[in-house]
């Protein structure tokens, strides 16, 4: 009875000093958040406008897309429309190869990383360098980010030093972030200003401006997309935002949200194309537009992608991305994944408690518990849902349904208590391995209600003591 | 165009409930606002890692820049009147070269006081030069910071034509490695707010 | 007027005993019983009572639930209130029996009727005081769905003013110290059937919050939910840790 999930959450935890590390860490974001979050009396107000502001975005996508075309085509950005992620490759492929790009500077997308943008790349020579410190470290270690917003937060210093004295030559031994930081910096600062052309994502796209704006700390995407006359910026179609005004709702929530901060360091509206250049934008699709129809999980469209239900999942921080097997991992990931193809990803819905933590974070309000639950049900009907888990839930269902086999059950229950331990422990090990199992009570609370030994104990029923309000 | 029409037919033919846009003008009115906006700014954006100066008149911004970067070699901006700048953005060909400057001095639109961020459109020929140098000095009037992002959006000079624009709120900064804040990762190193 | 007090008098409450209380803990069944009839109210134990369902549910299969919730519905209809030791459970009735029973031809609307006991005693019977007395230090353990689905408690994710409502119900038990540990509502791993499909996550998230428990100085980790209590005693009793579960209406009834 396991899932690959639970599989290799087991395997993760076998280290329990890395995984505690990992836990603290991510705790510790969360905790900035929570923070953040209580500077400002009106935050759930704020969450408030944000889901209403993605519900409302969300049912005219069409007509604000449209509107984005027109005004970022009269800004002098040319549009592109790419139904799935092979179109999406094409057309950044072919806007490089029309422009003869040899060397091409990203920043943080995961876009790219849904629609593999880079291994495509790199296939028909073009040199595709990622940016953003984590992502450049998780590129450099031919890994995939196991965080959506903190993309080497699984990985260790001292790994780090070892990577960047290979790859950058740094001083053997020596891990202190602030210096392999400004190593990277030179390094990379370097291949930003021989590059070819520069690609973002986006955080948002503003119908009324026909904008991108997208927001970092680094200034990565800035320095990138500044130095080179040819840009790209790509997003999902769901990240089109009407308005300015809303902007102001999002640009508030996000940064607080995801890593605790006020706001990112830089919010960079795109508009125009640099002087002599061209400003190419590829609206995504994806399958998002088939999410619109999914019934009760149509809400997980509002995700701003802050990694916010990452950071206080007790399951991913216990487990840590790589446990789960599509490329967002946590909440989001789970019922993101469900959407992509259930039939692949369904191992990840175990990753959950339902202790509904990620639902109270999320800064737009995306129920995501709540669809975790609505995946759960929709296992059995996809013949996915575990054998051993249904036998058991049948059978207590059975032996739920018949008081009178439930009561000899409770009877015949504490047997087990005294049963030797290798009996008992063997069969239950899922449960046994780390714990105790419960001790089943020699007579049960209906027999003794039969039995008439439930009393009320002092004064039964002459109800004088306890003294109820406003006496 | 690539798939433009099968795309808006999709999202066309899967929308299910219509939602209508909804009544901010409760959250705007109860937003976080400051009795005290410069110091609330100013606090903001030492959160950030940034820094503030006073200046009391127009003139004494020469002498701060000075004294804030006495080892600057290269101070580029595009404000004229700056005796101190040693070059103007539009003095540069290609944005690259513009690698190695020391000091970019601009002026802000205005600032923001619950994040410390400023607007910035102003940087000449190359946008490059906000964030290519090693610092960033931004020039801001202290009459001109509001109290949050929706007033912010809502600022007159938001609603200008503009090639590109950016909120910028202190350093360039990461915390890419085992989440340990580190200054400088790859924009400006060091930002100083010159508040006058 | 009829005052609150006498009319909550006569109305019937049914106790909602919920499987494994039945069968792990009749104690705490107990001692709601004791608790309930201690504060002066009418309450009754429909018999063979067997399991709400959320078990199944949770674990994917809500039509395994469907019949357990008209069973649970109809033996419950003719109270003015359904209360029951388990937060946990009795949320799960409130949110998931609208559905659950929607083409149910008689429906007695338990889920509009049910509640967890502290909730219960919090907001409906509101004591004053009551004469008991618990001369340790405890430490409360916040269930997941006790704090994000009935509100027993402020959820540390919200910005909303702090409130307790089982910290409200012990400071009315004497000789009491009351604490609640670091993360105080973080998930303590149990999830039914989460704890034996994930067992590794599910052990791992219990050892730490048993640690942090511990860290408080407390004596006892005392919840609304047996189950997240179960769970934990698993492993305070397998790692042999230095802590007592109890549930708390087995302190609001010590000794009645």
């Amino acid at each position: 009875m396991s899932t690959r999930h639970s599989l290799a959450a087991a395997g993760f935890l076998k280290d329990r000093e890395k995984a505690g590390w990992h836990d603290k860490t991510l705790w510790m974001v969360r905790e900035k958040r929570d923070r953040m979050s209580r500077e400002l009396p009106e935050w759930e107000q704020l969450r408030d406008a944000a889901c209403a502001l993605k519900m409302y975005s969300n049912s005219h996508l069409a007509e604000l897309l449209e509107q984005f075309e027109e005004n970022a085509s009269r800004n002098g950005a040319i549009v592109h429309w790419a139904s799935d992620a092979r179109e999406y490759r094409e057309t950044v492929l072919n806007i490089l190869q029309d422009h003869g790009a040899r060397l091409f500077i990203k920043s943080k997308s995961m876009l790219a990383e849904e629609c593999e943008l880079t291994p495509y790349l790199e296939e028909n020579g073009i040199e595709t360098v990622e940016s953003d410190l984590g992502e450049r470290i998780v590129q450099l270690m031919h890994v995939k980010p196991s965080h959506i917003v903190l993309p080497a937060v699984h990985i260790r210093r001292e790994e780090i030093g070892k990577l960047f004295e290979k790859e950058m030559g740094t001083e053997p031994g020596n891990s202190d972030p602030t210096y392999l930081t400004h190593a990277a910096r030179k390094n990379l600062r370097q291949i930003f200003k021989k590059a070819d052309a520069a690609m973002t994502g986006g955080n948002f796209a503003v119908a009324s401006t026909g904008e991108v704006v997208v927001c970092t700390n680094e200034g990565n995407a800035d320095i990138g997309t500044s130095l080179h006359k040819l840009q790209i910026a790509a997003f999902g179609l769901e990240k089109i935002v009407p308005d300015p005004d809303s902007l102001g709702v999002f640009t508030r929530l996000l940064a607080r949200s995801g890593t605790g901060q006020p706001v990112t360091t830089y919010t960079t509206h795109y508009s125009r194309p640099q002087e002599g250049g061209e400003f190419h934008i590829i609206i995504v699709d994806n399958g998002r537009s088939r999410i619109l129809a999914e019934k009760g999980h149509s809400k997980t469209l509002n995700c701003l992608r802050c990694g916010a239900c990452m950071n206080t999942c007790p399951v991913y921080r216990r487990s840590g991305g790589y446990s789960y097997t599509y490329f967002i991992p946590g909440p989001i990931g789970i019922n993101l994944s469900m959407l992509k193809n259930p039939e692949k990803y369904h191992d990840n819905v175990s990753a959950c408690s339902l202790c509904m933590s990620c639902s109270n974070v999320c800064p737009a309000k995306v129920d995501l518990g709540e669809q975790i639950y609505l995946w759960r049900q929709s296992l059995d009907g996809l013949g996915k849902a575990d054998r051993m888990k249904k036998f058991i839930s049948d059978t207590m269902e059975i032996v739920m349904e018949h008081p009178a086999v439930f009561n000899t059950a409770l009877k015949i229950a504490p047997v087990v208590n005294s049963l030797p331990r290798p009996i008992v422990y063997c069969r239950m090990d899922t449960w046994g391995a780390g714990r105790e199992l419960p001790e089943f009570a020699r007579e049960s609370f209906n027999r003794m209600w039969k039995s008439g030994k439930v009393k009320g104990g002092t004064g039964d029923g002459n109800g004088h003591e306890g003294h109820l309000a406003g006496e | 165009m690539g798939s433009r029409e099968e795309i808006l037919e999709r999202i066309r033919r899967n929308t299910q409930s219509v939602y209508e846009y909804p009544d901010l003008s409760v959250l705007k009115k109860s937003a976080v606002a400051y009795g005290d906006r410069e110091k609330a700014f100013i606090k903001a954006l030492e959160g950030a890692g940034g820094e503030t100066v006073i200046a009391e008149d127009p003139s004494c911004i020469d002498s701060i820049i000075r004294k804030e970067y006495p080892e600057a070699r290269s101070i580029v901006s595009p404000v004229e009147l700056l005796e101190c700048r040693t070059a103007s953005p539009d003095d540069f060909g290609s944005p690259e070269d513009l690698d190695g400057t020391d000091v970019a001095v601009v002026r802000g639109d205005f600032g923001v006081a619950e994040n410390g961020a400023v607007w910035i459109t102003d940087f000449g020929r190359h946008r490059a030069l906000l964030f290519i140098a090693e610092a960033l000095v931004i020039i801001l009037s202290r009459n001109s910071i509001v109290d949050n992002m929706h007033q912010a959006y809502a600022h007159d000079s938001m609603r200008h034509q503009r090639s590109f624009g950016t909120f910028i709120s202190g350093p360039s900064k990461t915390a890419d490695i085992e989440q340990a804040l580190v200054f400088g990762a790859h924009g400006a190193r060091k930002v100083t707010v010159i508040l006058i | 007027m009829e005052s609150d007090k006498n009319r909550l008098h006569r109305l019937k409450i049914g106790l909602f005993i919920p499987c494994y209380v039945n069968a792990v803990y009749p104690s705490v069944g107990v001692a709601s019983y004791r608790l309930l009839k201690h504060l002066g109210l009418d309450v009754d134990y429909p018999v063979d009572q067997t399991c709400c369902g959320q078990p199944m549910a949770n674990a994917g299969f809500e039509d395994a639930a469907r019949e357990l919730a008209e069973d649970l519905d109809d033996r419950f209809a003719e109270y003015d209130y359904v209360v029951g030791p388990s937060a946990s459970c009795a949320v799960f009735v409130k949110d998931h029996y609208p559905a659950l029973l929607k083409n149910k031809s008689h429906r007695c609307h338990t889920e509009e009727k049910i509640y967890d006991i502290c909730g219960f005693i919090h907001d409906i019977v509101k004591p004053a005081s009551l004469d008991v007395s618990f001369p340790h230090k405890v430490s409360i353990h916040n269930s997941c769905h006790g704090v994000r689905l009935l509100g027993l408690s402020s959820p540390s994710e919200r910005n909303i003013p702090y409130y307790n409502k089982l910290r409200n119900l012990l400071s009315l038990v004497r000789d009491i110290e009351v604490t609640e540990p670091e993360r105080p509502d973080e998930c303590c791993g149990f999830g039914g059937m989460f704890s034996i499909e994930e067992d590794a996550v599910s052990v791992a998230m219990g050892r730490s919050k048993v640690l942090r428990h511990i860290a408080t100085g407390a004596e006892y980790i005392t919840g609304a939910d047996s189950s997240c209590l179960m769970h934990q005693e698993g492993i305070i009793r397998r790692e042999h840790l230095p802590i007592k579960t109890i549930h708390i209406v087995e302190i609001l009834a010590n000794g009645l």
